[in-house]
Formats: structure tokens, C-alpha cells, sequence
């Protein structure tokens, strides 16, 4: 499993970095009427779209777009909610209370909607799908960076460092956030599946990246108007996007297990 | 008890008040005079105009406006949708009914499944385990979307079983319930199956199974007792998932709804249906919190003498 | 990729069963022997769109029709060759000069809601089109020069023009100027955006946005027009459109028997809706504005001729339409449609793909150089299009074939690049002129359609919302399209729009891409089903034989 898991990953990566190393030479928007809706063939293995256009082709060009969209989330809630969480830990009683119920606010609302309301105000495009899923999956670091560095703070190594005199932004860098970084890290990569789910579902339903660019989600969408005749078109990026978060999901278990 | 009772109280203002705050903020960021941003693509005659900037108090400075929309809302009243010409209260109402159903048959069907499921394959052997957990993998990756578009393709178009679309008695709810019930049924078995295994690990099991009680009923009398707290705590967070997944496979399914009603409203940008919804469902979350803290009490009896 | 192997093959043969089942019935469809038309029984029709206010003289919504034909009669009724016949109005007189209509009025007609119809009633109707406050953009825009409507008595009503308008009376037999009660009217713009209430052989019983509506029969129906098949109230109890806004759920509902009859078969199913013992479907061109491509002949790239003609002949539409379509869709050659009372056949051999001379007119155009990625340039400038593609609008995989436009349009040395617009900010492009190109296709039974597409008057501006979305300027046109107002006779008219259409192709003012034809997907147990002249479908002769 994690085998697989990880070469899967590794393929996930090539493709998205050098798309076309995989592809040979042909790129994903060669649309041919002529050899339109073909199934899986020696010619194109996973088939051909409504355009024409090679899926497999397609998909492996997808990655690098598919993956943005939910790695560049999770950093941006990374980054976002560490700092929130440090301010909270560090900030005094009162930036504290306010940090938590803001967190909680956003927590409590459901994140596909908060995702639609952000995107009802910005408009469609990869950049706003971004935004709206890291504003819904920060405060959820800002909470586990807030609670390391609780930890961190009353633990004695701090303590000591305190005394000597240090100062708290090199107590920060030096003590805490190196200590907070290997859960952070473990949440992160669990839930970069969680925000790839997101991406392509906001995808799937028109809002995010705009044809003819190949995203995984848009695919799909655009695949289930012919699925009936050519099931191959949303069939396979399904399995792109499944076995992404899958193999990201069992690798990030594991890293937790080896942490806990 | 009673401090208990008064946090959650004041959390669930504050959490009302943050949605307030949070969909105030979106009207007032969007580009654009905030009356066309309310009336979205369509066409109102100037008194309409004047009524909007009276009623939202528009030409008042921003603090005034803030209040004027938070007293607006404290009365219910969460304005007009201009393009669907009702106001929004009615609009969301007449699709409410549905999407409830939907909500309330998938948590129910999640909650029985995963604690059936748990309860089964708990400190089982590796096999079933195993396989336990490699399914549970597998729903968690798969985009609720695709299963629903599998499931429609199998088991509506091919095998005829369900109808495909609609809304119409109990046979209509089954594929959507199964796809919105699958990611969060797979989340709840995992955790409630660790759950299970810290517990019967714990000493009083083996006290109760050296007094001779079954295996099964060691599982549901005893430790299962103990994982439902945790589970309950959950089921506010998992309400927001339910929302989230039911958007997409209302619109696959066809279903009426108000994902449905959200969806149509965020590709004509017809904001105050969707300031609406968010309104809607963090009352819906404070009322599940609300549930859940009495459940609390009727499951460990242990909070009621802490009055 | 193993992993996607192992994944492969159960899908695959779980996925196949669709292309088995369709390959299975191959038999030639054949005609059930229908016999006497059955009393009673629903018919459910899964529609793809619906509109957002029901109110025909207001919507802009050209699917509000569909929706209110049901419930509405209108004074005169059009047939397929474009011929009035009588319907609420059982005569009419037109004055010398033709800016006089007078209609004589049926007796013994009731709305459903009890109030009698009469020329009052009409008065109203036909004032609430033009009031302001209606903020009608379909129905007022088809009024023309409309003065004023006189009762003359309880059965009679004047109409008067400020100019000769001659396809007045089409538009007249439109849904968009149905009759209403006028007891519905006066409770306002609200009211009537969820509920109208008309003569029709249909009442609406409720109407749930995002999930449809349903009719039930009018038991007093008798004033059925003409062109109709029977007389007195409809066949069916009981009519309902489901909302189904995805094609491939309307589709397999339809293919599942779950419901009776569907709008818009995808056209990629086509052939496997006709291959089915049990399914059936009906075709129908429609008239009015074929689906084109609009260049903006004012500014940009496209206001010269060369290229908006090198666009045109240097990208190959007929195969691309032929081939993305099935053979559903005529690739189209003219402005408006075959089905269009005014149709230039001569139009079909006036232009043809031809890729060396488009090559040649971009070479004449300045645009010679070719970039890095192979599309043209001009003084260091790519040759770039830019397309505002309003996709939530979007429908019969207009987004596939834009892409398909793409792509062949690159070969050609043109980099079309769509902007993505929500209906919001779509608007305000269309009406500044911000952008290259723009599609859309215009429904309208008359050769009037050319009017609305092409007239000087239709350009978009700040304050109105033409379809002259080419903005073409052309006096010439202009004064032909302004002589057909002016003459009733179909030859002179005809004659007129001939030279619209041949100079609008000359001129490479727009791209004709497909002649849109609905595709009603039907049960075989649903009998009757007919088109109206705009080519919605119509239920008032529809019935269902028990099978």
C-alpha cells in the first residue's frame, strides 16, 4: 500500500513538474473533431474527449493545475493559521479569547459554503478557489499551533531560554516552531487530500480553473455530459483525483503513526 | 452545570453574531455599488432603488449600516432576493424541506452504519481489519460527486433500482443518501473503531467479561458507551460536512434543495440567498450544539452531578 | 500507472453496460398504430432550463414560453408556414397605411379565474407590455413602434402604430404576448414573476422553482385556434416539467422511463435515444438568429474585414459541427435559420472553408509574422481574440465546440482566449463593446430577427441591450430592413432580407455556426406532442396511450 502509494505520488509529481517527459511531445489542447469521443486504445490508452483530445494526455498535464489549487491552500493555511495560533499562544489572555472564537466562528460555519460565499464575491478562478479553501481550513492549524505552543511554552527548555534573556522572536524561531513543525506537518499532509477533494469539488461545479485547461474536476465535469456514450473522459480523472488523495492520505498516516 | 449551560450560551451568540459579521463583510467586499450587488443581474425600477438604501440604511456611515443589518437580521428578516423576486426567508423556506430530509437521513444512516461497522471489526482479526480500514481509506479519497455519478450511472440508468431524479418518496432518497452518508460513515467507523479499541483495553472490561457477560454485550453495554461522547462532540462538525456534500449531489441528483438553491445563486451572484444559507446553517449549527450538550447528559451521567 | 490498471478493468466492464445496451435495439423505429387520441392520464416532460420570472411580458427568457403556453392564448396563432390564423381574436382588419389593426374579439371566452375576456382585458395586456415598470426586454422590444390600443366596444379593439410595422402579428401569436387575466396583472410585478393566470387549456396548479411545474386541465377549454388537431379542453389531466438540468440525469431518466418525454437530447445521444424500441425523437428547426458567432466589426482585431472573413473561411465550421454534433445540427450558413420566413437559400454556396485563402487575406491584413507558439502577428502584436464565454449559460455542449473553435482557430494563427463572465459581468461588456468576439442564438418566428440583429438602432449602448452584437453600421441594411417593416406582402419582404442575409455573409459580418434544432426525446406511448412556430413544444393535443 504505502508502496504504491508513494511511486504513485512520485508519477503525480514527475507529471505535474514535466509533463511533457510523459506525454511525448503531444499537448493537451491538440483538439482533432475527426478523432473525437475514441475509447481506450493502443493510440490513446485512457481514450479520447468530445474535442478529440487525448485524456491521458490531459491528465497528466492536469496535475500540475489539480494540485496547485490544494497544495497551495494547505500553504497558505499553514502559514496563515501558524501565525494566528502563535499570536494566540503568545499575544496575552485577551488576543487569545478573540483568536479562539474566531476560530470557532469559522469552524462553525460548513466549508463548502463558506467556500461558495468567498467565490460569490470574488468570481470564479484557480487563485479564488485557493483563498477560499486555506480561509477555511487555517483555523484549524491556528488551533494546533496555539496548543504546541502552550506546550512548548511551560516545558523547561523555554523556561530556561527565558532566563538567559532571550527574546521572544528568537525564542519563537529558535524553540517553538521547531518543535510545533513535525504535527503541523502531519495535519498538513493529511489534509492536503482534504483540501484537494475541496478543489476539485468547487472545480466540478464550474468555479474553478476555466477551460480548455485540463484541471482534474473540470474534466470530470465536462466529462459527465458524455457518459452515457464515453464513460472514459470522467471515469479516469475521477481515478486521478482518487488515487492523489489516497496516496496522499496514506502517506500522511503513516507519518503521523511513526510521530504519536 | 450551570457555567457549562451560560458558555455554550454565549458561544452560540457569539458564533450568530461572527455570521452576521462574516456575510455583512462579503456584502461590503464585493466590487461594486453595494445596491447592485444586492439586486445582482437583474432590473428594478428606481423606488426599488430608494427602498434598498432606506432599508439597508446605505446612505448612513458603515457603523449605522452595521446595526441597521444586524437589527435587520435579529428580527428575521435576512432581506429580498431580487432576483428571484421573494424574499429570502421564503425562498430558502420553500426548499428547506428536502435538503433537511436529506441531511437527517444521511447522519442517521452514517451514525448506524459506522457504529454497527465499529462495533463489529473492533480488536478483530487482521483480516477484517484490514479490509475495514482499506474501504474506510478509499471513501474518505473518493470525491462525493463521482459517487454520486457512479452511483446514478449503475444503479438508475443501468439497473433501474432507483429513479434518477426528484424528490419524490423514499426511493428517490436512497443514492443520494448513500453519497452524501459514504465520506462521513468512513470517518466516523475509523474513529469510533479506535475508539472502541482504547476501551476494551481498558481493566472494567475484563472485570465485566470475567463476570461471565458475552463479548457482544461487553461491546454495546460498556465501551460503546464510552465512545459516544467523543462521537457526539462530533456531529456539529459533521452537519457542516453533510451541507457541504449534499450541494453537488443535490444538483446531480437533480434534487430540489437549498444546494440547489446556492448553487444557482452563486453563478448569478444573487448574494443575499447566499448571506442567507451561511445564516442558516450557523443557526443550524448553534441548535446542533445546543442537542448535543443535552445528549451529553443522558449518555454520561457522570455531568449531571457536576451541577 | 499500475495502480490505475488494476482500477481499469471492473470499471471498464462495469461502464460498458451503457454502449451494450444501446448497440442492442438496432430495429428501425417504427410508428405505434396511435388510433383515437385517450382522455386523462399526466405527461411529465423533463425541461433543461427554466426561467426566473414567469411573467411572459417581462421575462427576458425566451424558455418563459415554454413555461406559460400551457396557461396562455394569444389573439392570433401562427403555423408553420407563417400564416395568422384567428385564435382569441376570431378576425382582424388592417388599415391602407398599416398602422391600424383591428381585431374583432371570440365571445364566451373566460379566464380561468373566472373574469371574461374582452377588449378591456386586451387594453390591459398590451399596456403592460410597454409600461416602464413592467421593464419588459422580449415582449416590448417584438411591440415595434406601438402607439396605443382603443376599445372600441366590449368584442372590438383598435392597435395603432406610430410606423408600418408588418411582423406584428407574429409576434403577436408569441407566448410573450399571451393573454392574462387582468384581475392577475394588477396584483404586480411579484405575483406574477411565480403564478399566471390566462383562457389557456392549462392552470396552473403549482410552480417550485429548481423543480418545475404542474398544470392541470381546464375543464372550460372550447376556443382552441384552427391549426390545432381537436377541439374543447386538452387530452391530458394532468401536465408537469421537471426541472433536470443536467443532460445526462434528463437523459437517463427518459431512457430509465421515468418520465415521458425530455427538452434537449444531448446530441451525442441521439442516435442511442432513436436506437431504443421505445423511445423516439422529434426534431425541430428553429427560426430566428442561427447560433453565430458575433466579431465585433467596430473595434479590435475584427473591424477589419479580412480578418473577421479569414475567422470565417479559415476555420472549417461544417466539420466541426458535423462532427461534434452528431448530424443533429445543420452547420448553418446564413444569419438566421432554413426555418425562418425569409430565408436566402442562395446564402448555403456563398462561402466555404477555404484555409489558403484565409491565409492570404490574414497576409494582406498585416497580420504575416508568426510567433514562437505559431500565431500570427503584426507589428510585434499577436493576433489575439478575445472572448467573453458566458459558460453558466451555456447549453448543447457549446462549451466543447468553442474549445473545438479554439484549437482549429490556432492553426489558423488566431490565439482565442476566452474571458470568463458570470451573466453579472457580462452585461456590462456586451454593452461597452469590450470584447472580440461574442455567441449566441436569437429564437424569432419572423425574418424580423435580421432587425434585431443587424439594425443600426440594435447596437448595444450604456442605456439599451440591442442584439446587434457585430455592431454592424451599415445604412444600406438599415433601409432595407426599415422597407420590409413597411410592406405585409412575404415576396417583397423576402426579397429585402435575401439582400441582408448575402451582404452580411459578403461582409464577413458574422460567423454562422448551427442551425439550432430542438431535440424532443420522447416515449413512444406519448402521442400529439406538437411545435410551436419559435419551436417549443406544445401539450394542448398531447395525449398517452395506455401501453
Amino acid at each position: 500500500m504505502k508502496v504504491f502509494a508513494v511511486a504513485f505520488l512520485a508519477l503525480v509529481t514527475l507529471a505535474a513538474l514535466a509533463p511533457s517527459l510523459l506525454t511525448g511531445g503531444v499537448t493537451p489542447d491538440a483538439a482533432d473533431a475527426l478523432a473525437a469521443l475514441q475509447g481506450p486504445s493502443a493510440d490513446h490508452p485512457l481514450g479520447t474527449d468530445a474535442n478529440g483530445r487525448d485524456v491521458l494526455t490531459r491528465i497528466v498535464y492536469g496535475a500540475a493545475p489539480s494540485l496547485l489549487a490544494g497544495l497551495g491552500a494547505t500553504a497558505l493555511a499553514v502559514v496563515v493559521g501558524t501565525a494566528l495560533g502563535l499570536l494566540a499562544a503568545l499575544g496575552g489572555r485577551v488576543v487569545d479569547e478573540i483568536v479562539i472564537r474566531l476560530v470557532e466562528i469559522v469552524l462553525s460555519l460548513p466549508t463548502l459554503l463558506l467556500a461558495l460565499l468567498v467565490i460569490t464575491v470574488t468570481g470564479p478562478g484557480t487563485v479564488n478557489v485557493i483563498f477560499a479553501i486555506a480561509l477555511y481550513t487555517a483555523p484549524g492549524y491556528a488551533r494546533l499551533v496555539r496548543a504546541q505552543t502552550m506546550v512548548i511554552r511551560n516545558a523547561g527548555f523555554v523556561e530556561a531560554a527565558v532566563s538567559l534573556g532571550l527574546g521572544r522572536g528568537r525564542i519563537i524561531t529558535r524553540h517553538v516552531l521547531p518543535n510545533a513543525f513535525e504535527p503541523l506537518a502531519v495535519l498538513a499532509t493529511i489534509e492536503v487530500g482534504t483540501a484537494l477533494v475541496a478543489a476539485a469539488s468547487l472545480s466540478y461545479l464550474g468555479l474553478g480553473p476555466q477551460p480548455p485547461a485540463p484541471e482534474w474536476g473540470a474534466m470530470l465535469s465536462a466529462g459527465r455530459d458524455y457518459f452515457s456514450v464515453a464513460w472514459w473522459i470522467a471515469v479516469f480523472p475521477g481515478v486521478a483525483i482518487t488515487l492523489t488523495v489516497l496516496s496522499v492520505t496514506v502517506v500522511g498516516r503513516r507519518l503521523q503513526r511513526r510521530i504519536v | 452545570m450551570i457555567r457549562r449551560i451560560l458558555t455554550r450560551l454565549g458561544t452560540s451568540v457569539l458564533v450568530l453574531w461572527g455570521a452576521v459579521t462574516v456575510s455583512f463583510t462579503a456584502l461590503h467586499l464585493t466590487p461594486g455599488n453595494v445596491v447592485d450587488v444586492l439586486i445582482g443581474s437583474s432590473v428594478v425600477t428606481p423606488e426599488v432603488r430608494a427602498r434598498i438604501i432606506a432599508d439597508y440604511g446605505l446612505d448612513e456611515p458603515l457603523v449605522v449600516q452595521y446595526a441597521t443589518y444586524l437589527g435587520r437580521v435579529l428580527r428575521g428578516d435576512l432581506g429580498r432576493s431580487y432576483q428571484l423576486h421573494e424574499p429570502v426567508v421564503s425562498a430558502i423556506g420553500a426548499q428547506l424541506g428536502p435538503s433537511l430530509q436529506l441531511a437527517g437521513v444521511s447522519l442517521l444512516v452514517a451514525v448506524v452504519v459506522s457504529t454497527t461497522l465499529a462495533v463489529l471489526t473492533a480488536r478483530r482479526r487482521p483480516w477484517i481489519r484490514g479490509l475495514s480500514s482499506g474501504l474506510e481509506l478509499v471513501g474518505v479519497s473518493i470525491p462525493t460527486f463521482w459517487t454520486a455519478i457512479l452511483l446514478l450511472t449503475i444503479f438508475s440508468f443501468q439497473l433501474g433500482w432507483f429513479p434518477a431524479v426528484g424528490a419524490d418518496g423514499p426511493a428517490a432518497l436512497v443514492l443520494p443518501v448513500i453519497a452524501v452518508a459514504l465520506p462521513i460513515t468512513t470517518l466516523l467507523t475509523q474513529m469510533m473503531r479506535e475508539g472502541l479499541e482504547l476501551v476494551l483495553e481498558q481493566p472494567f472490561v475484563l472485570t465485566a467479561r470475567t463476570r461471565g457477560m458475552s463479548d457482544l454485550g461487553v461491546r454495546l453495554r460498556h465501551a460503546l458507551r464510552h465512545v459516544l461522547v467523543p462521537t457526539v462532540t462530533l456531529i456539529g462538525w459533521l452537519v457542516g460536512l453533510t451541507v457541504g456534500a449534499m450541494v453537488a449531489v443535490e444538483q446531480i441528483f437533480s434534487r430540489p434543495g437549498v444546494g440547489q438553491l446556492t448553487l444557482t445563486a452563486v453563478g448569478g451572484k444573487d448574494l443575499p440567498i447566499v448571506m442567507g444559507v451561511v445564516l442558516l446553517t450557523a443557526v443550524l449549527y448553534v441548535v446542533v450544539n445546543v442537542v448535543v450538550d443535552l445528549l451529553y447528559l443522558l449518555i454520561d451521567p457522570r455531568l449531571r452531578g457536576a451541577a | 500507472m499500475i495502480s490505475v490498471r488494476r482500477f481499469r478493468a471492473p470499471l471498464a466492464a462495469l461502464l460498458l453496460l451503457p454502449l451494450l445496451a444501446a448497440c442492442g435495439g438496432t430495429s428501425a423505429p417504427e410508428q405505434a398504430p396511435a388510433g383515437p387520441p385517450a382522455k386523462g392520464g399526466s405527461l411529465v416532460f423533463g425541461v433543461n432550463t427554466e426561467p426566473a420570472n414567469l411573467d411572459p411580458h417581462a421575462s427576458p427568457q425566451d424558455v418563459t414560453g415554454l413555461f406559460t403556453r400551457p396557461v396562455l392564448d394569444s389573439l392570433v396563432a401562427l403555423d408553420d408556414k407563417g400564416d395568422v390564423h384567428p385564435w382569441l381574436a376570431s378576425s382582424w382588419e388592417i388599415s391602407d397605411d398599416q398602422l391600424t389593426y383591428t381585431f374583432k374579439l371570440r365571445t364566451g371566452v373566460k379566464f380561468s379565474d373566472g373574469t371574461p375576456f374582452d377588449a378591456a382585458a386586451v387594453k390591459t395586456n398590451l399596456d403592460h407590455i410597454v409600461d416602464p415598470a413592467t421593464k419588459s426586454q422580449l415582449a416590448a422590444a417584438a411591440f415595434g413602434p406601438y402607439e396605443k390600443s382603443t376599445v372600441v366596444d366590449p368584442q372590438t379593439i383598435e392597435v395603432t402604430f406610430k410606423e408600418a410595422y408588418s411582423p406584428f402579428l407574429a409576434a403577436l401569436a408569441t407566448a410573450y404576448f399571451g393573454i392574462q387575466s387582468p384581475r392577475q396583472l394588477a396584483l404586480g410585478p411579484e405575483a406574477l414573476a411565480k403564478k399566471v393566470v390566462g383562457t389557456g387549456p392549462f392552470v396552473i396548479d403549482a410552480y417550485v422553482p429548481h423543480q418545475g411545474i404542474t398544470y392541470r386541465r381546464n375543464p372550460d377549454y372550447d376556443w382552441a385556434p384552427p391549426i390545432a388537431k381537436h377541439s374543447g379542453p386538452a387530452h391530458l389531466e394532468r401536465l408537469e416539467f421537471k426541472v433536470i438540468v443536467e443532460d445526462a440525469v434528463r437523459l437517463g431518466a427518459l431512457t430509465s422511463g421515468q418520465i415521458d418525454a425530455i427538452a434537449s437530447v444531448p446530441p451525442v445521444n441521439v442516435k442511442q435515444v432513436e436506437a431504443d424500441p421505445k423511445l423516439t425523437v422529434l426534431r425541430k428547426q428553429a427560426p430566428g438568429g442561427n447560433y453565430n458567432y458575433y466579431p465585433n466589426n467596430e473595434k479590435g482585431v475584427f473591424a477589419d474585414q479580412k480578418v473577421r472573413q479569414a475567422f470565417r473561411d479559415g476555420i472549417d465550421f461544417a466539420t466541426v459541427v458535423e462532427k461534434l454534433y452528431f448530424g443533429a445540427f445543420d452547420p448553418a450558413s446564413s444569419a438566421i435559420s432554413p426555418a425562418t420566413a425569409g430565408y436566402d437559400k442562395t446564402t448555403e454556396t456563398q462561402w466555404t472553408y477555404d484555409p489558403e485563402g484565409a491565409a492570404r487575406l490574414l497576409d494582406e491584413a498585416g497580420w504575416s509574422a508568426r510567433d514562437a507558439e505559431g500565431y500570427r502577428t503584426k507589428d510585434g502584436r499577436r493576433l489575439t481574440v478575445k472572448w467573453p464565454f458566458l459558460k453558466a449559460l451555456a447549453r448543447e455542449q457549446r462549451g466543447t465546440l468553442a474549445e473545438q473553435v479554439q484549437a482549429e482557430a490556432k492553426k489558423a494563427g488566431f490565439d482565442v482566449q476566452f474571458v470568463d463572465v458570470t451573466p453579472a459581468d457580462f452585461t456590462p461588456k456586451a454593452l461597452a463593446g469590450d470584447y472580440d468576439l461574442i455567441d449566441f442564438s436569437w429564437q424569432r418566428a419572423d425574418g424580423d430577427a435580421l432587425r434585431n440583429l443587424f439594425a443600426i438602432s440594435n447596437i448595444p449602448r450604456p442605456d439599451f441591450f440591442g442584439q446587434n452584437l457585430a455592431r454592424w453600421h451599415d445604412p444600406e441594411t438599415d433601409g432595407w430592413l426599415t422597407g420590409a417593416l413597411r410592406t405585409t406582402d412575404p415576396a417583397e419582404r423576402a426579397a429585402l432580407y435575401a439582400k441582408v442575409q448575402q451582404k452580411a455573409n459578403t461582409n464577413a459580418t458574422i460567423v454562422p455556426v448551427y442551425v439550432f434544432t430542438y431535440l424532443l426525446g420522447a416515449s413512444k406511448h406519448v402521442q400529439d406532442v406538437t411545435f410551436e412556430p419559435q419551436a417549443f413544444p406544445t401539450f394542448y393535443d398531447a395525449w398517452v396511450s395506455k401501453a
